[in-house]
């Protein structure tokens, strides 16, 4: 058990015995052991620690070669041993040997510790954000929501690359339009609208008062009425500031699923999907919500509902059955256009057209060249 | 004991009689094993959901520190996952309010015209440099040799606002003040880092740093327009830096030195492409699997699946989709952690000798430990670096 004395401080080739740092200089000191009641570190005779051996630890250490710490030395202090049957007497008596290394159980708690988080960051998710969202939307300053909306109109015209269309006779009668609508909906003058010359065919509500227009969907609509079902629908998300709520909520929840997911995929196509399907049951919600709003604006013009679903319906063609609605930002446009047509069937439309043919053919070509497109 | 012949510290003393002879740093760690750690690892970041990332960080410096042996002694990794993570939580209390600070002032400065937003996106980089320092201090405080602990000193922001100031320099000239600002970065680090009393320095010159890679600046042009020519440019550089690196760190008396030769890294950045392209297509051909199955239990043919962009919406797809996803970002991972970390790491030290590691023979503890708010910034920033 005694060491080899002539033990040289380059240590190239391994002395049996042992090697002892008391953890306030990193002299080598070759040492003898002891085991006795607890473990006596000696060099040449003069006793230099005593361990108890409850108190010893295992330090990381090359394979061949056990190292030791105590918790009652100073901590960086270390007894290294090479001795095989040395080591094997030492690991018999120390009971706490691993007890501070990582383990089993530590990993068990990391993974349910994990799982703890993860479950709380899917309700809050699921459950928090929404009514954060909800809560936090009329606290948000119109000021603010208005600059918001012209970041965002000016990336929409990037995005889309559109240009506004302004054929005079045209934007009178989408301005028409849009101010039949907006005095039936109880909206002041700071609704901002307009057509973009492009074929995708879609309309949209930005924050701060934005109504616009593609003219893909006009080459779509085959009357007035059914563009001012849609120009209804997109003042019905106005109504209700659904951009700036689903802009919170889209934001709160991108957040805290990166969060979730942390490094493990680079934050790329997983956070993606699982977003999208959380904000989409969302947005389903606020869809159904504004086509009330449509509906109700529609008949209060005396003019119906379901032409706005038909609109819909040529654009996007039957989609039940086609994979699973989950994903889906908007409800089923069948069952929207059932929808409508129920509703409609309370009172004939009554009202005046709101457009004049000779009207709706220069919205028709607002966009000049727009025409022929889609 | 007595006749030991450390050098003492303190006044200059004559060199040592006979000069020991310069000392190669050996790795004694078993590959297979470093293989099942990661892999495993990788297992448990999956069902953590990542979470497990800091205690799989602290798995490998444990098993590369431990296997790595300086003059028949092998140093030792004390820091813990736990630290990580905490530094972690604190890093991201301090950088949430930022990122929304961020939000709001990106919105105003939008508004007002494009280039305003320049400013934030500096700030951010010297945040990342902050976090580079601080993450370096948190490792090596927690390395010990022979009982003794490494620390550092110095100020992560004075760092940063260097580094930062230099990295200006650096895009003025079109990458030519690189090894400059290397070399200055790391005078700083290295005059504050210290292994118990004795005090480290950096003697690398940024001239020679210059002088084995000018080449590799001339051909930088052709390496960004051919992808064929970048993995050898850039394994070349690698090489090149971890070389000038090595040879310049001084503990005291003591001195580094590389021998890696240019072209020793080539081989490994090669096999990790092999092996990004087959996981890839691995991925690919499991996609085409999926799509086939799922159309197949549909009912339609794959015509009319894509034409209709039903695919795009369905779920059983979806869900194959994100398992083949998970299963290819978790095969990468332990690819890039055996072959850049460890081949890197024994690679780079087998070409490593110890000269006069008698200088070190009789060091005083010093120092104390450092916190892990750095790593956590580089985890939350996403910033690599050492």
């Amino acid at each position: 058990m005694d060491s080899g004395t002539s033990e040289t401080n380059s240590a190239a080739t391994p002395a049996p015995g042992a090697v002892f740092f008391d953890g306030a200089s990193n002299r080598r000191r070759a040492v003898a052991l002891k085991l006795s009641d607890a473990l006596e570190i000696r060099e040449d005779g003069a006793l230099l620690a005593r361990w108890a051996f409850a108190d010893i630890r295992r330090a990381d250490s090359p394979f061949g070669l056990l190292r030791l710490s105590c918790l009652t030395a100073p901590s960086l202090a270390r007894l290294e041993i090479r001795d095989a049957q040395l080591t094997a007497e030492l690991v018999a008596r120390c009971d706490a040997l691993e007890a501070d290394l990582p383990n089993r159980r530590g990993v068990a708690a990391i993974v349910g510790w994990s799982l703890a988080a993860a479950v709380s960051i899917v309700l809050v998710v699921l459950f928090g954000v929404p009514l954060a969202a909800e809560r936090l939307t009329p606290l948000v300053p119109d000021s603010f929501e208005r600059r918001l909306g012209d970041v965002a109109e000016a990336q929409v015209k990037v995005l889309f690359n559109g240009k506004p269309c302004s054929n005079a006779a045209g934007q009178a009668a989408f301005e028409k339009l849009v101010g039949k609508l907006r005095e039936t909906a109880g909206f002041d003058n700071s609704v901002q609208s307009g057509v973009l010359a492009t074929a995708v065919p879609n309309a949209f509500a930005l924050p701060g008062g934005k109504v616009f227009l593609f003219d893909g969907l006009l080459a779509k609509a085959e009357n007035p009425d059914e563009i001012a079902g849609v120009l209804a629908h997109e003042l019905g998300h106005l109504r209700h500031r659904d951009s700036m709520r689903e802009l919170i909520h889209n934001g709160g929840t991108s957040f805290l699923i990166g969060l979730l997911f942390g490094d493990i995929t680079g934050s790329g196509a997983l956070i993606f999907a699982s977003r999208s399907l959380v904000t989409s049951s969302y947005s389903r919600d606020a869809e159904t919500n504004a086509d009330t709003f449509a509906i109700e604006t529609m008949h209060k013009l005396g003019r119906p509902a379901k032409p706005m679903g038909e609109l819909m319906f040529r654009v996007t063609g039957k989609e039940g059955g086609k994979g699973l609605s989950l994903v889906a930002s908007h409800p089923l446009t069948e069952d929207r256009l059932a929808r409508m047509d129920k509703a409609d069937a309370a009172g004939p439309a009554s009202g005046q057209p709101l457009l004049s043919p000779a009207e709706w053919q220069a919205l028709k070509s607002i966009c000049g060249s727009g025409k022929g497109k889609v | 004991m007595n006749d030991m012949s450390w050098t003492p510290l303190g006044p200059p003393q004559p060199p040592p009689q006979p000069v020991p002879p310069p000392m190669p740093v050996a790795f004694s760690g078993n590959r297979k094993e470093f293989f099942r750690l990661v892999a495993r690892g990788a297992g448990l970041e999956l069902v953590t959901l990542g979470f497990y990332r800091f205690w799989l960080t602290t798995d490998i410096r444990r098993h590369l520190w431990s296997n790595t042996q300086i003059d028949g002694d092998a140093p030792e990794y004390t820091g813990r996952g736990k630290e990580l993570l905490i530094g972690f939580l604190v890093a991201l209390a301090i950088l949430v309010p930022i990122y929304l600070g961020y939000f709001l002032i990106g919105i105003e400065a939008e508004h007002l015209k494009a280039f305003a937003s320049l400013p934030l996106v500096a700030f951010f980089y010297l945040f990342g440099q902050f976090a580079i320092y601080r993450a370096r201090r948190y490792r090596l405080t927690r390395t010990v040799w022979r009982g003794v602990r490494f620390w550092m000193s110095g100020s992560g922001w004075i760092y940063a606002l260097k580094a930062s100031l230099w990295g200006v320099l650096v895009v003025i000239t079109l990458g030519l003040a690189l090894p400059w600002r290397e070399a200055a970065l790391e005078r700083y680090k290295m005059r504050h880092s210290y292994y118990g009393d004795l005090q480290g320095s950096f003697e690398g010159r940024g001239w020679e740093f210059f002088k084995r890679g000018w080449w590799l600046w001339l051909l930088m042009p052709f390496a960004l327009y051919s992808t064929i020519f970048a993995p050898f440019a850039y394994a070349a550089f690698k090489a090149i830096e971890w070389r000038w690196w090595l040879s310049g760190i001084r503990f005291g008396e003591v001195r580094l030195e590389s021998t890696l030769r240019r072209s020793a890294l080539i081989g490994l950045y090669w096999k990790v492409i092999g092996w990004v392209v087959l996981l890839g297509m691995v991925f690919a051909a499991y996609l085409v699997l999926c799509t086939f199955l799922v159309a197949s239990m549909d009912g339609s043919s794959i015509a009319t699946f894509f034409k209709t962009e039903a695919f795009a919406k369905s779920i059983p797809l979806i869900v194959l989709l994100g398992i083949g996803y998970l299963a290819y970002a978790l095969a990468m991972n332990v690819v890039m952690r055996v072959y850049l970390m460890r081949d890197l790491w024994v690679r780079v030290l087998s070409s490593t000798i110890v000269h006069n590691i008698e200088a070190a023979a009789n060091v005083t503890a010093r120092g104390d430990l450092a916190n892990a708010l750095g790593e956590g910034f580089a985890d939350g920033l996403d910033v690599g670096g050492f």
